[in-house]
């Protein structure tokens, strides 16, 4: 497993499921106060009081870029793998591939979004929102050695399929 | 070493780049039929409705070629291998000879016996040039023929166009085999929701008009058109491998490395048949993203190192309009042959549908529309890891409130089908 430099590190044992993340995301990218415009997912099970943040992760071998019919899922420099929202015709076949379901439909356009780190700030603006319980941190590189990364993926993704 | 990949499609291109990445010296010629730089065939329906320009369809510029030192020759079909000289001829007559060569010319599209249907006012949106011919021509009213996910993509093109249009389907339901009866019916009504006519178990007999088309008659009805679409499946591109000596079955047939049975030919994209990543089962999914990883598996062959094809996977989705549904895996008609403890789980919600296929107690396939396809990649994982149905079960019953925060995709996956 190769890691990359920068990546989200999600511990859902953390989340309280305040939601400070999603509207920070909503805030940073489309200025508004609304989680419905978050790329972060926040799922609640009510029955097992658990809450998990759900982002893209960037696969090493994201499937959605290669079921999307327009070429349209980019894998940026970063790590992230974004949505062009020139070409996107919000045909939702990344979600449907994604082994837990992240790219989040914009209600405005129908297009697509996934977490872009936040690449033109210091911190992510969720990382930043969750600093009082670290379920979300950044890991830059050299920051999570790769068994405690591969812990850590086994905790939050239960074995995802390998593509 | 000199490398020769025949198609300039989804396949040869990731081949040839990637082949590049880790042989810098390597000297390597892509023949295609075309004359364009690599392009998405699976955009071609969304140009031809006007929701992306010709350029978003391109995955490559003739610069990509010439700055990885590719040489990409347009205009040269080829007719003929020779397994013994190692050479190909193209239709030209031009000879080219290889150390190894890559078969990635895909599938060709079937045209129906059907009287007229090399009337001029008959088209396809298989390939760039067709498409662009299609997009050009003016017309007013269409018939689609076939209903598979390239026939329902071009009947909403054509309607956003302002065409009014008619889609006849041979078999009892639309996207027959992708969908079982339960969600093509919904898909259908959701169809003619939008204005799309849809005949389903009627056979076009005749297309009728000279020089221009002026109906389409069916064994129930005669639609007055003036455009046909021919979208009636692809066929895997075998001709040339089986004449040159290489093992086929329904497409070129290859091992785990996409070697084919003769030295130095390798096979993948749409021309081969492969195996199921699941089941095991031969399979012949033609769709891109198997294209994609097959040409990986062979690019890294090529350049020496360990590699073994995992297998293809079936994932489509159909979308029109604001409607999204998808499928993955068998159907329930698929599982008819198969012995076993069958069940589908059905779920329903206005506008929503979700059927899960389970055999002996393992989701094997599953279809969707509307919001709970947004959860199909966990439905999709389960299917990987064969986790057993009952186990999902009995975690959502007992995980402990609060505790063991790990359950969470089973959780998930508990609530996706109702439990
Ligand atoms: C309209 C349409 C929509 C689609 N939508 C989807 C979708 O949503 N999702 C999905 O997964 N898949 C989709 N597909 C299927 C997907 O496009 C194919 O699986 C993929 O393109 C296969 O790649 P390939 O390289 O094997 O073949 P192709 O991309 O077809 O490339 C083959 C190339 O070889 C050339 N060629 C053929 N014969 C010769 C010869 N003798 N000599 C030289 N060159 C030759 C052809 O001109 C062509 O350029 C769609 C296909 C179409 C047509």
């Amino acid at each position: 497993m190769k890691l990359r430099r920068d990546h989200l590190s999600i511990d859902p044992e953390k989340c309280t499921g305040c939601r400070r993340c999603m509207i920070a995301c909503a805030m940073k990218h489309h200025n508004r106060i609304d989680p419905d415009f978050s790329c972060v997912d926040v799922i609640g099970f009510a029955a097992q009081d658990l809450d998990v943040p759900v982002i893209c992760l960037a696969c090493e071998t994201a499937p959605c870029i290669k079921v999307c019919p327009m070429n349209a899922r980019i894998r940026q420099a970063s790590g992230s793998v974004v949505t062009d929202t020139d070409v996107c015709i919000g045909c939702r076949a990344c979600v449907y591939i994604c082994p837990v379901g992240s790219p989040r439909i914009n209600p405005a356009t129908g297009q697509t979004m996934t977490c872009d780190l936040c690449a033109d700030e210091t911190e992510p603006w969720c990382v930043a929102a969750c600093r009082q319980e670290r379920a979300l941190t950044l890991c830059t590189d050299g920051a999570a050695s790769k068994p405690a990364a591969r812990r850590a993926a086994a905790r939050t993704l239960a074995g995802s399929p390998r593509y | 070493m000199k490398l020769v990949i025949i198609g300039n499609g989804i396949a040869g291109n990731q081949v040839a780049f990637d082949v590049r990445k880790k042989d810098r010296d390597a000297h390597i010629t892509i023949l295609s039929a075309e004359t364009v730089p690599e392009y998405d065939p699976c955009s071609l329906p969304y140009f031809l409705g006007g929701e992306c320009g010709r350029t978003d369809v391109f995955r490559k510029t003739p610069e990509d070629y010439t700055t990885h030192n590719i040489d990409l020759v347009y205009d040269s079909r080829v007719v003929s291998i020779d397994p013994e000289a190692k050479t190909v001829t193209t239709h030209g007559g031009g000879q080219i000879s290889y150390d190894k060569l890559v078969l990635a010319h895909g599938g060709d599209l079937f045209i129906p016996p059907i009287p007229g249907i090399d009337n001029p006012g008959v088209f396809s949106c298989k390939q760039l040039a067709e498409t662009e011919k299609l997009a050009a021509h003016n017309g007013s009213s269409a018939v689609v023929i076939g209903s598979g996910a390239i026939g329902i993509e071009a009947a909403e093109a054509l309607k956003r166009k302002g065409y009014a249009v008619h889609v006849v389907e041979l078999m009892d339901w639309i996207l027959p085999s992708l969908f079982d009866e339960p969600t093509a019916r919904r898909l259908e009504t959701a169809l003619k929701g939008y204005g799309i006519h849809v005949f389903t178990g009627e056979k076009v007999l005749e297309i009728k008009g000279t020089g221009e088309v002026s109906a389409v008659v069916t064994n129930l009805r005669t639609i007055a058109c003036d455009t046909v679409v021919v979208a009636t499946g692809v066929v895997p591109g075998t001709a040339l491998a089986r004449t040159a000596g290489i093992d086929t079955g329904r497409g070129i047939q290859v091992n785990r490395q996409m070697q084919t049975s003769v030295p130095d030919i390798y096979a993948c994209g749409d021309c081969v048949e492969t195996i199921d990543a699941c089941t095991g089962e031969t399979a012949m999914f033609q769709l891109k993203h198997n294209a994609i990883e097959q040409a990986q598996v062979a690019a890294r062959h090529i350049v020496g190192e360990k590699t073994r094809y995992l297998g293809a996977y079936a994932f489509a989705r159909a979308h029109f309009f604001s409607t999204h549904a998808a499928t993955f895996g068998k159907t329930q008609r698929a599982t008819d042959c198969i012995l076993g403890d069958k069940r589908v789980i059905e779920r329903e919600d206005k506008n929503n549908y979700l059927r899960v296929m389970l055999l002996n107690n393992q989701i094997v396939g599953g279809q969707a529309i509307g919001t709970f396809a947004d959860g199909l990649g966990l439905l999709i994982g389960a299917m990987w890891r064969k986790d057993d149905f009952m186990e999902i079960a009995a975690k959502v019953r007992t995980t402990p409130r609060g505790g063991a925060v790990h359950t969470w995709p089973m959780l998930r996956l508990g609530n996706l089908l109702g439990m």
